[in-house]
């Protein structure tokens, strides 16, 4: 039995700003909503189902804010389902709503992802002192770096490749209205100039916090067929999971980020990635993430991910372009983050990117997130062509 | 005999309101309740859309109700928390303002719940300095007219367009019975793990259980651990200022590999070791505090615990192993 | 809509404690897990998908879903997702992904440990964070200012609510999760103090560790490793509107919503476990599900006996097809709710023919 024909039928998301004042919890994510259902030309009565994601929701200090929320999202009478799988959130929440599409229950599905971080501090909403738990010692960054520091001996990448990133994705944003910083005069030695905060990251290597919220409606085959634009057709998707911590657990190149990818692509027909897709939104928040992943999605062999990156292959005009949007190192409402990795690749191949559309080749692009100690995956594959079942 | 720690956490917010929550706090300073129009109703608290259309609601239809109205429903607090909006006594309460469709919560101030029933009138009873907030209102209380407690500061310069928040939680977490071993073993300088009977992986750090083969690892599964090690891995912080954050200078974090072991002791502290000589294949060995000192319990949480108090430079020669920086967990 | 696979509950387990055990919550959930696989008689690694519920404030800390993951045996990688939400919504979604065809088993685990924290508190950060939450109305100040509207609406007395609480007490003396139990008449109960008017202590459910796992499993499978699968006939889930002023609290609209779109009256019901943490909620209940007067409620003792924040709603689906799977009962109804005053409720009709 196979699922049926889904595809995204609108998307909308609020800019990204490192605080907005002018609006409320519940005025933050209704405009990124309102933006995708005008869309897709639909009123909230037609929506049949609301699934809503952001991360930890010590952030804004509402437990289980979907509940306040649902009055502003014309919830009423419908089922709505709150998801939480850390930083891979947003896009486990696409797909969540994607299964209720791809299930036959619902026709039209509303999916909004969201983090107010202007209501609190991140780093300390991250650092909350747990008892008897080994601290990420002020924030994420401190988490990550020596999985960098094992990546760059591992592959022996020059030392300046993770700043070519920083670079090349903030270069990108200024294509981005909705993207949070515009840095339009930096390059490789403002980077390297940046203040060292978890070596060997700098400031500018570190994705920025951000409020922010992403919406996508998503359709049935149906519903696809009745949008009065283009739509994205759901391709593929895939979430794994893996424990935190163990001997012999590969932090660099994670198996459930292997495996969550090669299930997503055999589901959409991906045998060699870097020819296969036209563009990538991958979660990158810290940039040498950008050559990890290229490896943990198998774009190259093992070792090989900075070359992509230092021979421009991921640029705005290379073979592969990753970020085009300017990517979680330009804005990062942390519980969006994913969703806004999975909208823009929507946007892409509806041809709706804007100033940072890629040319289309073969029509179909990769969305991605992780969560976690690297542990959390989720990934869809959108296309332009309906899927063949 | 269960031991416990407590863990206060507050939580400082500062949220922005919008226009609509924005109008209602302003209101408040100005001792005026607003509510919102949404057809032939008016919602107070007011809400920025209707809930059941989705529509949006017209924030130049919001309308003064009360001050003073009626109770439709209570319930009695004879224990108030800390943070309930009066120190002894008293009721929460549905009221229905003067005007409105919808009852509001509030607390009503009545000394004795034999003073409070269902339809009793109420009115507030305004704090004199107001900043909008709900709490701008410190009760209501029986009659038709609104008071104001102390002298009156008047409404607002500005706008109100932000709020504070302070929500405080006290957690009081059982300390398992692994960390008890494995502090006890600290006062005696020495160091446990616990060995996995399923995959034989021993692990640190208490964690009590063997997230591969998910089985729990009890005092039969405790081995002792070598004092000497290498360090695979680090973290130097430059600390930015947070609300708990005592660093105030970069410091650094080590993963050490414990010799003969597969065990990594991560975020491990450094004892006479400069920031600036912190490398992978760096050779340490555990540095213990005074067997009679007092151990902080909160200080389990740098990494290190009990009379661990982190690693010191052993003198050896460094380890040439290019894997080693793999090793981080 | 096309046509729906067949999906069974194959294997249920739980466990509980009052307050203040020394077990973290992976020590908690890991043998639970391991219960509920063994009854499934499917190996873990068979099983296609893994889903949780549970809430990051109950521990105080970002994240604390991540290490109950270490309880669910993710090695290799496994599906896997959370929700923020009590676990029947986490059951939901697996039954969800067995529908598209891309799993044909699940296992599902819920867990709380709310003695760590103030419970009652904590759900304040649920209401409203403007308007409610600043006011700090407790989880049981709502509640009860609920049973006022409900008690004089509906023209009931604490009479009616001393019965449910008689009843769950006593159902809860043959169930070895209830944290309290007791032998009690309505009359003696009445005699006692009234704490949150109009409730007693006996109306309010109390604060209990915990988890629970379930396995369910489609078509074939379940009926190749389960003599008695208790088939999932209906699943559905509504929210209500948060807005306290706009609700009839004496009423729950979306919970009457769901059980209708989930056909709990179809049939003729022989059990229903009803997620009720208040005795006049299960009142309120009783009539949004159209139960019939001589339906058998809560034989467990239900969430007033024992109460698992975040498995609670879990444990009703596992309370209801334990029931079916060794023949005690035909057809049955479990219900979960979350939120202030019941704000979100789903319905679970479960039935043992196939």
């Amino acid at each position: 039995m196979g699922a049926e024909r889904t595809a995204v039928i609108g998307v909308g998301q609020t800019r990204h700003v490192s605080a907005r004042h002018d609006v409320s919890i519940a005025g933050l994510v209704r405009e990124a909503a309102q933006e995708a259902l005008d869309d897709a030309g639909l009123d909230w009565g037609d929506i049949d189902a609301v699934v809503i994601g952001k991360a930890p929701d010590m952030f804004e200090g509402v437990v289980m804010p979907e509940l306040y929320l649902a009055d502003a999202l014309g919830a009423s009478g419908k089922p709505m389902i709150r998801v939480h799988t850390a930083g891979s959130v947003g896009g486990s929440t696409a797909i969540v709503a994607a299964k209720l599409v791809m299930a036959g229950i619902h026709e039209r599905v509303l999916t909004v992802a969201f983090e107010k971080q202007s209501e609190s501090n991140a780093t300390w909403g991250l650092s909350v002192a747990m008892p008897f738990q080994a601290p990420l010692v002020a924030g994420a960054g401190g988490y990550f770096a020596p999985i960098i520091r094992a990546y760059i001996r591992r592959s022996g990448a020059p030392d300046y490749i993770g700043h070519l990133v920083s670079v090349k994705d903030r270069l990108n944003a200024l294509r981005n209205p909705k993207a949070q910083l515009h840095l339009p005069d930096i390059d490789l030695k403002t980077v390297q100039e940046s203040m060292l905060l978890w070596a060997p990251l700098r400031l500018l290597d570190v994705c920025p916090s951000s409020d922010g919220a992403m919406a996508m409606v998503i359709g049935s085959e149906q519903a696809a067929a009745a949008a009065p634009g283009p739509v994205a057709w759901i391709h593929g998707t895939a979430m794994r999971s893996e424990p935190t911590m163990f001997a012999g657990r590969d932090q660099v190149n994670p198996q459930a980020g292997k495996d969550c990818a090669a299930d997503v692509y055999a589901q959409a027909g991906i045998t060699n990635p870097r020819e296969d897709f036209d563009c990538a939104e991958v979660y990158v928040p810290f940039s040498w993430y950008e050559p990890m992943w290229l490896e943990n999605l198998g774009f190259c062999p093992e070792g090989d991910g900075w070359k992509l990156t230092e021979a421009g292959a991921t640029a705005f005009d290379g073979d592969i372009p990753w970020n085009p949007s300017g990517g979680v190192l330009s804005s990062n409402p942390i519980g969006a983050s994913g969703m806004i990795r999975f909208g823009e690749v929507a946007q892409q191949v509806r041809e709706r990117a804007g100033d940072f559309q890629v040319p289309l080749k073969t029509g179909k692009a990769l969305g991605h997130a992780y969560g976690g100690g690297s542990q959390f995956f989720s990934m869809w594959v959108v296309g332009n062509t309906k899927p063949e079942s | 005999m269960t031991r416990f720690v407590e863990n206060s956490i507050v939580f400082p917010y500062k949220r922005s309101l919008g226009p609509v929550i924005g109008a209602f706090m302003t209101g408040l300073t100005e001792q005026r309740i607003l509510g919102i129009r949404s057809g032939d109703q008016v919602i107070v608290p007011p809400l920025e859309w209707d809930p059941q259309t989705g529509a949006e609601l017209d924030p130049d239809g919001m309308v003064e109700v009360g001050p003073a109205g009626t109770v439709e429903s209570w319930t009695w607090v004879p224990a108030p928390s800390e943070q309930h909006p009066l120190g002894h006594p008293f009721a929460f309460a549905f009221i229905r303002l003067d005007g409105a469709s919808t009852p509001l919560l509030h607390a009503v101030d009545t000394g004795a719940p034999d003073a409070l029933r269902v339809g009793a009138r109420v009115a507030p009873r305004w704090r004199g300095s107001r900043v909008g907030h709900i709490g701008d209102i410190i009760a209501f209380v029986p009659g038709e007219q609104p008071e104001v407690d102390g002298p009156d500061s008047g409404p607002a310069e500005a706008p109100v367009t932000m709020m504070d928040y302070n929500a405080s939680i006290t957690y009081r977490n059982p300390v398992p019975p692994v960390l008890d071993r494995l502090r006890e073993a600290s006062r005696d300088q020495r160091i446990i793990g616990q060995r996995c009977p399923v995959c034989e992986r021993v692990y640190s750090g208490g964690r009590g259980y063997c997230p591969i083969d998910a089985v729990e690892l009890g005092e039969e599964q405790d081995v002792d651990l070598p004092h000497t090690g290498t360090i695979t891995n680090f973290t130097i912080v430059t600390p930015v200022q947070y609300p708990g954050q005592t660093e105030t200078e970069p410091f650094a974090r080590v993963f050490v590999l414990l010799d003969g072991t597969d065990v990594i002791l991560p975020y491990q502290p450094v004892v006479e070791l400069p920031v600036g000589e912190v490398r992978v294949g760096k050779r340490v060995a555990a540095a213990w505090a005074p067997p009679n000192d007092d151990i902080d319990d909160a200080g389990a949480m740098g990494g290190a615990y009990g009379h661990l108090i982190g690693w010191i430079p052993s003198g050896e020669p460094d380890v040439e192993d290019p894997d080693l920086v793999n090793r981080i967990f | 809509m096309r046509s729906l696979r067949d999906v069974a509950v194959v294997g249920f387990a739980q466990d509980t404690a009052v307050k203040d055990r020394d077990r973290n919550e992976v020590e908690i959930i890991s043998p639970v897990v391991r219960e509920a696989v063994e009854r499934s008689g499917l190996k873990r690694r068979d099983i296609g998908f893994t889903i949780s519920g549970s809430c990051d404030y109950l521990a105080g800390g970002p994240f604390t879903f991540v290490s109950g993951l270490d309880a669910a045996g993710a090695w290799p990688p496994v599906k896997e997702s959370h929700v923020e939400m009590d676990a029947a919504w986490a059951l939901y979604e697996a039954w969800v992904a067995i529908q598209t065809g891309d799993v044909d088993s699940a296992l599902i685990y819920g867990f709380g440990k709310p003695s760590l924290g103030d419970l009652h508190e904590i759900w304040t950060l649920q209401t409203d964070p403007y308007t409610v939450a600043t006011l700090w109305p407790s989880m049981v100040d709502l509640a009860a200012l609920q049973a006022d509207v409900y008690l004089s609406s509906s023209g009931r007395s604490d009479r009616d609510l001393a019965e449910v609480a008689v009843r769950s007490l006593r159902n809860a003396q043959r169930n070895p999760y209830a944290v309290v139990s007791e032998d009690v008449s309505v009359d003696e109960l009445l005699g006692r103090p009234v704490t949150h008017r109009p409730l007693r202590d006996t109306d309010i459910a109390p604060i209990t560790d915990g988890a629970a796992a379930i396995v369910i499993a489609a078509d074939d499978i379940a009926k190749r490793v389960c003599e008695r699968p208790a088939w999932i006939r209906g699943i559905e889930h509504r929210v209500d509107p948060q807005h306290l002023g706009l609700r009839d609290l004496a009423t729950a609209p979306s919970a009457a919503q769901a059980a209708e779109r989930a056909g709990v009256n179809d049939g003729a019901i022989d059990v229903a476990e009803i997620h009720a943490q208040f005795s006049h909620e299960e009142l309120i209940l009783r009539e949004a599900l159209g139960l019939a007067d001589g339906v058998d409620v809560n034989p467990s003792g239900g969430p007033l006996t024992s109460n698992p924040v975040m498995a609670t709603g879990l444990v009703r689906i596992g309370e209801v097809a334990g029931r079916i799977m060794d023949g005690r009962a035909g057809r049955g109804v479990a219900h979960a709710a979350q939120g202030p005053c019941l704000q979100q409720n789903l319905v679970c009709v479960l039935e043992g023919s196939n």
